[in-house]
């Protein structure tokens, strides 16, 4: 590099850094509006407690199981397997044994007990 | 001056932490964030636009785009000055393009009462032909310009903000430089280089 190259970098370099320690100063109007802006485009505290909530509880994944587990829920608690308890007579406190004579008659209401003479 | 320190990973966690506070309803947060980054955007518009009026309308623009963004921003993007530098860069590039010419303010700089009138005066002189030789520049390389030199980013930074490889990045600099070193050739003596 010759000499007048690096002078001219070193002159160059000097301006430069004088553009840094001087930057532009913010008109305090704009700076006003910049904030005013920002006040109005501001999500609401409500909203992001909301948004905390679902990100804390796991988002839309966890939403999505919780959905499932409900409509699973309520569908047994409509029509229940035989295979479970009656939960409904439990909570209730009607207890429910087993009636040989009712179960009878029911067998004999589909005439089973007929058919086989 | 450290080109380095604005890729400093805990000034992006910083930054996204701060526009997570502002998408919560921090109020503070807003306060911080227009304090911050306000002025880079501007800086640079100034530098890039030389004119005023046109600075101060895209660095709302600009900062508009930040607030609208913010309950969407996924920590992890793209820094959050480099997303601003860039939407600020091409806010510029539209405006140039629209204007057509180069016909550019001087840039008015404040006056520093630490300093004499003369030394004032001069400061205010270098800072101005700087200006007027920037703006000889064309577009891109004035941008690339005032990135490097005067916004003080990194060749990586500069390329993600104008879309460019660091390659593209070093020849815009390297040529940039080249003209502005013409532009100024003669002026040593006015602008008080030759004292230093």
């Amino acid at each position: 590099m010759s000499d007048k190259n690096h002078n001219d970098d070193i002159e160059l370099e000097a301006l430069f850094a004088n553009a840094r320690a001087h930057p532009p100063v913010v008109p305090h109007e704009m700076m006003a509006r910049v904030i005013a802006d920002a006040k109005t485009m501001q999500p609401s505290g409500t909203g992001s407690r909301w948004r905390n909530w679902f990100a804390a509880f796991g988002g839309l994944p966890a939403l999505g199981g919780l959905v499932t587990a409900t409509c699973v829920g309520f569908w047994m608690g409509v029509a229940p397997p035989d295979i479970l308890p009656d939960l409904a007579a439990a909570v209730m406190g009607v207890e429910t044994t087993a009636n040989p004579e009712y179960e009878g008659s029911v067998i004999n209401g589909y005439g089973w007990d007929i058919g086989e003479g | 001056m450290d080109m380095s320190q604005s890729n400093h990973p805990t000034e992006a966690s910083d930054e996204a932490a701060l526009l997570r506070r502002y998408a919560e309803g921090d109020p503070v947060a807003a306060r911080l964030l227009a304090g911050q980054m306000t002025p880079r955007v501007f800086g640079h518009a100034m530098r890039v636009l030389g004119n005023h009026a046109e600075a101060e309308d895209v660095t709302q623009e600009a900062m508009m785009r930040l607030w609208r963004i913010a309950p969407d921003w996924r920590e992890g993007d793209a820094k959050v000055s480099t997303w601003l530098y860039r939407v600020t860069a091409n806010l510029c590039t539209d405006r140039l393009r629209k204007r057509g010419t180069t016909g550019l303010d001087e840039v008015a700089e404040p006056e520093d009462p630490q300093m004499s009138a003369e030394q004032n005066m001069q400061q205010t002189a270098r800072v101005d032909a700087l200006q007027k030789a920037l703006n000889t520049l064309p577009d891109r390389q004035r941008q690339a310009v005032v990135l490097r030199h005067i916004d003080g980013l990194a060749n990586p930074e500069i390329a993600a903000i104008l879309e460019i490889s660091v390659e593209a990045v070093e020849s815009l600099t390297a040529r940039g430089k080249r003209a502005l070193k013409q532009a100024l050739e003669g002026q040593r003596d006015a602008l008080g280089l030759s004292d230093e």
